[in-house]
């Protein structure tokens, strides 16, 4: 098995006409993701990579098996097509898109959570479950299959620590990138949780960063329910104060968000802190007994 | 986008939220007739400007001009007085901290109010909690009536209609505005009723794209207080670039923040300082990366320039296009170390080969040489 995502996932693009949803689809539908539809108002009747396209949501599920979805929607639009994948009771969505308006994420947000739909994202790079199934936009060269799930808030560097897992031929269940912040559906904690229920992970790493509180809640949760090992690794250790890097969530507010308090949280939980990327690869052989 | 205090109070007033009578002098304005007593109140956009001095009564027993260019020589926080909004004074019995904002761990927007309101919110809130309330508000439902008699009970307020018609009319700015922050601190209670002391207002500028009269008039209102030049916002998002300058050699620039942040600590464990970051977005293109190498280029400090590139969304081939466009343009002999891997990697890595430009495909490898280089120089 691997977590939210497998050989069995049919999936719904939104906005596949778009530049960023034709070559994605293309990378996807590649490595072997089950596409069967997508949606670009104003465009049924083409295809995109064989893939054919509708004008709503409700005329793809009508047609097509669909429990997955994907969206590379624009900030203007991006609830308008949320608010319609809830609707048309697909369970799961991929947000991709950054920078859609507050009062637009939040709603997007609450409905989702009384239709129960989980939603990854907003601003994810999605996930890759190597061999079966990638739904998102991980390079998949960098990956192979394997046992360690990996869970990340930025994309960025689940491609890094990807990469350098690969070339050191350590492979991974599934690995997940949930958004830079400062709003979040799914959370590192969801996504842990999924992990320590998954057969196939048997070691989990988690690349968090400075900013808010969400590491702090992972540590007291892999206290209580974690038997996996979990190696970490927080980005921003040297990062200035009060200085917004990128990520709208990796900030350091007074107190609140910094790499220390997290370290020092998940280190109690009893997670092993890497100081970089080769010491989280020198730390799984060291479990593995290499 | 932050708004000055006046302009909070328009919006304010315009929702038919109590604020005093008054008005705005700008710098070589000519004051003439003022009837005491006044209060004149610098603007700006910095808080704490009250404990620096920023806020001065006029009894009409000294000189109002003094005053007033006492004002204008402030700077507080690296920030000019360049305005001053002149207020009746009004009898205050008590005050009170309301505001409305989103409580973001929790993707839900929250009314927070405060027994007692004034300059040091943010400590009262430390050192006393159960003076503070916070009130979740489902966006579909919004405020509801009983919410509002809860807060009303826990402040002891006695004109239940003027209080509830003040927090709809709030909530009405918060969401028509897309604000992420609509305060009022304080809220006081006078003889005559209520009336907002002060106007703290930030607006979403992710959602420009559905006010863009609204938003471009209150920029050139902020841009003349600052005595800037009116500059039109463009339609689309300006780019992606978060520039942040510090203060070693070494120039960073990488395209996701992850990544970055990752760069920063690495290059730290190499013994190298870095001058300044710049993050593109993981959503980007060839004109971003060339405008992103010229910023880190154009500082003097820079000794050595690294490029972090790892795209998913981000293509390789654009950002190829981008560098090979600097080194064209510019003869900036700075030296720059690139890593480059992920989407289309094989076509940039291709087009950087033609360019007779190196490129590294380990990041350890490309933040070594860059440290060593910043070193040397």
């Amino acid at each position: 098995m691997s977590i939210l995502i497998n050989k069995n996932t049919k999936v719904l693009v939104l906005g596949i006409t778009g530049k960023s949803g034709k070559l994605q689809t293309e990378i996807m539908k590649r490595y072997g993701t089950n596409i069967v539809a997508g949606v670009t108002p104003g465009k049924e009747g083409k295809e995109v990579e064989g893939v054919p396209v509708y004008d709503f949501v409700e005329e793809a599920v009508n047609k097509h098996d669909i429990n997955a979805a994907i969206s590379f929607v624009p900030p203007p639009y991006a609830k308008d097509s949320c608010i319609e994948v809830i609707e048309n009771n697909i369970t799961f969505l991929v947000l991709t898109t950054e920078q859609i308006p507050e009062h637009d994420v939040v709603e997007i947000m609450k409905y989702a959570e009384n239709k129960g739909t989980r939603i990854l994202g907003p601003g994810s790079a999605g996930l890759i479950s190597p061999g079966k199934c990638k739904l998102g936009v991980h390079p998949p060269n960098m990956y192979k299959e394997g046992h360690i799930g990996v869970i990340s808030k930025s994309g960025a560097l689940s491609y890094e620590v990807g990469k350098t897992l690969t070339e050191n031929g350590i492979g991974q269940s599934t690995v997940v990138a949930i958004g830079g912040g400062p709003y979040w559906g799914l959370t590192q904690l969801n996504i842990i949780k999924s992990f320590q229920e998954d057969d196939e992970t048997k070691m989990i790493v988690l690349l968090g960063e400075i900013g808010g509180t969400m590491e702090e809640d992972a540590a007291k949760f892999i206290k209580e329910k974690v038997n996996k090992p979990v190696i970490a690794l927080i980005v921003g250790k040297s990062a200035p104060k009060g200085k917004s890097l990128g990520h709208a969530g990796a900030i350091i507010e007074g107190n609140l968000g910094t790499a220390e308090s997290k370290i020092n949280a998940l280190r109690e939980a009893g997670v092993y802190i890497a100081k970089n990327h080769m010491d989280i690869v020198e730390q799984i052989r060291k479990i593995e007994g290499k | 986008m932050r708004l000055y205090e006046f302009q909070g109070k328009e919006i304010f007033k315009k929702y038919g939220i109590p604020v005093q009578s008054g008005f705005l002098i700008h710098k070589n304005d000519e004051v003439k007739n003022l009837t005491p007593p006044l209060v004149l109140k610098s603007q700006l956009l910095v808080g704490g400007r009250g404990k620096a001095g920023g806020i001065k009564i006029w009894d009409g027993n000294t000189d109002a001009l003094r005053i007033i260019n006492e004002l204008f020589s402030l700077k507080i926080k690296g920030e000019k007085v360049r305005a001053i909004l002149a207020l009746e004074k009004v009898d205050i019995l008590r005050e009170i901290y309301l505001s409305i904002t989103f409580n973001r761990s929790k993707s839900t927007p929250v009314l927070i109010i405060g027994t007692s309101g004034g300059m040091d919110i943010e400590e009262s809130v430390r050192l006393n909690k159960e003076k503070i309330h916070f009130v979740e508000i489902d966006p579909f439902l919004e405020i509801l009536e009983y919410q509002i008699r809860f807060v009303a009970k826990k402040l002891n307020i006695d004109n239940y209609l003027e209080f509830k018609n003040i927090i709809r009319a709030v909530y009405k700015i918060f969401k028509e505005y897309d604000a992420t922050l609509v305060e009022i601190n304080p809220l006081a209670i006078t003889p005559g009723g209520f009336i907002a002391i002060d106007s703290k207002v930030n607006l979403d500028d992710q959602s420009y794209f559905r006010h863009e009269e609204l938003f471009n008039k209150l920029r050139e209102e902020k841009q003349f207080i600052q005595g800037k030049k009116y500059v039109h916002a463009s339609k689309t998002k300006e780019d992606t670039i978060t520039y942040v300058p510090l203060s070693g050699n070494i120039g960073v620039i990488s395209d996701g923040a992850g990544t970055g942040l990752f760069t920063l600590d690495l290059i730290n464990e190499y013994g190298g300082k870095v001058a300044d970051f710049c993050e593109m977005g993981g959503i980007t293109n060839s004109e971003v990366m060339l405008k992103s190498l010229k910023m880190v280029a154009s500082n003097q400090s820079v000794k050595s320039i690294l490029v972090v590139l790892i795209g998913g969304f981000n293509r390789m081939d654009d950002m190829a296009e981008g560098i090979i466009k600097f080194k064209k343009e510019l003869k900036n002999d700075v030296p720059i170390f690139i890593r480059m891997c992920g989407t289309k990697e094989e076509i940039g890595k291709e087009l950087m080969k033609k360019a007779n430009i190196p490129v590294y495909d380990n990041l350890n490898v490309a933040v070594e040489k860059a440290v060593k280089k910043a070193m040397e120089n």
